[in-house]
């Protein structure tokens, strides 16, 4: 995928997707969020993704062979939401002959972290990885509509984290994962002369849960 | 049991009015009525008889020269409704409207049935208008339904069927009953060193898949996406989160298309899987499916107004049990290639090893159902006192005998079904439908029973996209109308479900 042509195409419409946390789409125009709408139910995904882009295309007048590029969070977050998302970026991709571009879901907490707090000031950004861990980055601010991670994504016991930056200097927030703002980073990475970010494979952070097996032995 | 749907005559007269007067109480039609509909040339009245005894009973009428029928009446006794009755009915009834030449039917329904209205929606019917207080004495309103026969009866659709249910990534696309492509992804290799199926890993690789699989099987079928008239996707039974790759692929694939999407059923999949080896399924017939997840037996009658689960595995399934005792045994995964490969020449009745729920108590609480758990043990204790004893064991013998056992219980269960349904035909599907001697032995029984014995070509026998393609085929042809975007992934789907 080539970063200029992405890049004009992006500046027509997107559709945004992620689950990795609840269900959250959204349509944008050029950067700019026409619809978008946020499910907080962490388990529904596969119920709602079809209607919820059905809803989001009705709701900004856009038509789905419209869409130019579709952006979705690739995580960190629970696989089996995430991958449904990502499931459905890939295949209304496909369906739609638009482009796919990925986006690190927790990016889109420090974009609207730095919007509602303007400045330069180290974010710590946490999400619920379950097992009494957090999926978790650092960002020391946005530059040109980009969030500049600096550490992470990584999933550690939250106390842990300490051992890796100085917790206590960094800002926090409760803001959720938004697809608007994934669109508007996708936008953002088009149109700056990084290109795009085209890594659309999902950031697991933990291997399947498997022991291979021992052979042998199994009555009892 | 099985139900028989034919054409009424004047003779048929008596029963209907008892069931006419039951079903419609206060607004039954009189009986003289009723005849003059029957001898009318521009009706068609069909009964659902169940060993000769009157179920269920519909009536259309379409005046020649009309493109537009009418659905007069459709009643179900009330013991037999929920069973799928109706729908065959409604099945026979669009149908003859369709060879009539319609193109449209209409129905009025009354407002405070909410059941009846629920099978028209099921056949695309919307409601289009209301008579006020049209049923009386009750003073109750109509709903005035229609349905477009035009739109939804095409003869042979193109439908892309995706399948993720368990370690398969399959995408299939098919015409009416022929099929144009069928691609599958396996990550069977990524789970050899777990020694059986890991639902994470599978849902990985399904994620990965995707997209290759698809784009093979648009270039195989040599369609592109503009040509698919429908797209069909497995909803359940299986791993819920390798499901929901597919489910959530497939309605995304839908939304982006504006094709109509149908929530198929896996298991019913496996049996439509014939349709496309034959070009028609042929019921009644018994099916036998067994593979790593599964081990039904069914009771195919209509596949999509009756499909009976008879029994299944209360344990390990079939092909579980194969891997399991293959470990055991030192050998690799997949297990039941490997116990077929060195089975072969050696002795089958080395080794008496136990035959789950075949006991005569069994048979009678269990008749269809299968236990392999017990076997499986079985086979282990065998190895590990020859062990300790210091004794050589054949491992031939022991995958043969072993083997046997579980080819006989389920051959002899399939085959009992048969005769105690008087259905004179065994379909076999799921992976474990490779094991040579399962084939072996099914051809010799069926052979020796009177059965007609089918089994698709392998790679319809195994999970596959083109099946469930299939299923939808089957559906828009019935003119079912498509499934709503909410459904969810349903990992034990009972198999009475064919559509979601
Ligand atoms: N020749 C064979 N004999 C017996 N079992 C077999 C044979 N070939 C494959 N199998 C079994 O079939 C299963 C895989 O079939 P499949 O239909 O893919 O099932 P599932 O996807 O539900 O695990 C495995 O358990 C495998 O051991
Ligand atoms: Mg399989």
């Amino acid at each position: 995928m080539k970063a200029p042509a992405a890049s004009t195409r992006i500046a027509e419409y997107a559709l945004a997707i992620d689950t990795s946390a609840g269900t959250t789409v959204a349509v944008l125009s050029m950067g700019t969020v026409l619809a978008e709408l946020n499910y907080l139910e962490p388990m529904t995904h596969s119920e709602r993704i079809g209607s919820a882009i059905q809803k989001v295309l009705k709701d900004s007048g856009i038509q789905a062979k419209q869409i130019a590029t579709v952006v979705v969070g690739v995580g960190p977050g629970p696989f089996t939401g995430l991958r449904v998302g990502m499931a459905a970026a890939r295949y209304f991709a496909i369906g739609a002959r638009a482009e796919l571009a990925g986006v690190c879901s927790l990016d889109s907490i420090a974009l609207d972290f730095y919007l509602a707090n303007p400045g330069q000031q180290p974010l710590l950004v946490t999400t619920d990885a379950r097992r009494k861990e957090v999926f978790w980055a650092t960002y020391s601010g946005v530059v040109d509509g980009i969030p500049v991670r600096t550490q992470g994504p990584a999933v550690n016991k939250y106390e842990d984290i300490q051992t890796f930056v100085d917790v206590s200097t960094m800002a926090t927030t409760e803001l959720g994962v938004r697809a608007g703002a994934l669109g508007q980073i996708a936008f953002a990475q088009g149109l700056s002369p990084q290109g795009t970010n085209s890594e659309i494979t999902p950031i697991y952070l933990r291997e399947p849960d498997a022991v291979p097996s021992k052979g042998k032995k199994v009555s009892g | 049991m099985a139900i028989v749907i034919r054409e009424a005559s004047g003779l048929d007269l008596p029963q209907i009015m008892k069931l006419e007067i039951a079903s419609f109480a206060n607004d039954a039609w009189p009986e003289a009525t009723f005849h003059s509909e029957l001898d009318a040339p521009h009706t068609y009245y069909i009964l659902a008889l169940e060993d000769e005894d009157l179920v269920g009973y519909a009536g259309l009428s379409k005046l020649a020269g009309s493109d537009q029928a009418d659905i007069q009446t459709i009643a179900v006794r009330e013991d037999k409704r929920g069973l799928g009755i109706g729908r065959q009915l409604m099945d026979a009834l669009t149908l003859e409207a369709k060879t009539r030449g319609a193109k449209e039917i209409f129905l009025e329904v009354r407002a405070d049935n909410s059941v009846a209205q629920k099978l028209y929606k099921v056949f695309g019917f919307k409601q289009i208008g209301t008579r006020k207080k049209y049923y009386q004495p009750d003073g109750v309103d109509a709903f005035i339904m229609k349905t477009d026969i035009k739109r939804k009866y095409n003869s042979e659709p193109v439908v892309l069927g995706i399948e993720t249910s368990c370690d398969e990534t399959g995408v299939g696309i098919v015409r009416g009953n022929q099929l144009l492509a069928n691609i599958i992804s396996s990550s069977m290799d990524k789970h050899a060193i777990f020694g059986g199926v890991v639902p994470e890993i599978a849902a990985r690789a399904h994620l990965e898949a995707l997209t290759p699989v698809l784009n093979e099987a648009l270039e195989k079928a040599n369609l592109t996406l503009d040509e698919i008239d429908a797209i069909a996707v497995t909803n359940g039974p299986g791993l819920a989160g390798a499901l929901m790759v597919g489910v959530g692929a497939a309605k995304a694939l839908a939304v982006a298309t504006g094709k109509p999407i149908y929530a198929v059923n896996h298991l019913v999949g496996h049996v439509g899987a014939d349709i496309l080896d034959r070009g028609e399924l042929h019921t009644p017939t018994i099916a036998l499916l067994v593979s790593g997840g599964h081990t039904s037996l069914l009771l195919v009658r209509d596949l999509l107004n009756d499909v009976v689960l008879l029994g299944e595995t209360i344990d390990d399934a079939a092909g579980e049990a194969f891997d399991k005792v293959s470990r055991v045994l030192g050998l690799s995964y997949p297990g039941g290639p490997e116990i077929d490969r060195v089975a072969k020449d050696a002795n089958p009745a080395a080794i008496r090893f136990p035959r789950g729920l075949t006991l005569p108590k069994d048979m009678e609480k269990h008749r269809y159902d299968f236990s392999f758990s017990g076997l499986k043990t079985a086979v282990a204790r065998h190895v590990e006192l020859a062990e300790s004893k210091g004794e050589e064991i054949s491992i031939g013998d022991v995958a043969a005998s072993f083997r046997e056992a579980v080819v006989d219980v389920l051959i002899k269960k399939a085959i009992s079904a048969c005769k105690d349904f008087d259905v004179p035909r065994l379909l076999l599907g799921g992976g474990v439908v490779a094991n040579s001697r399962l084939r072996e032995v099914a051809k010799e029984q069926c052979e020796a029973n009177g059965i007609e014995l089918r089994i698709p070509p392998f790679s319809l026998c195994t999970d596959n996209g083109a099946m469930i393609a299939a299923i939808g085929a089957q559906l828009i042809m019935a003119g079912r109308a498509p499934s709503s975007l909410n459904f969810s992934a349903e990992s034990t789907l009972p198999v009475t479900i064919v559509q979601s």
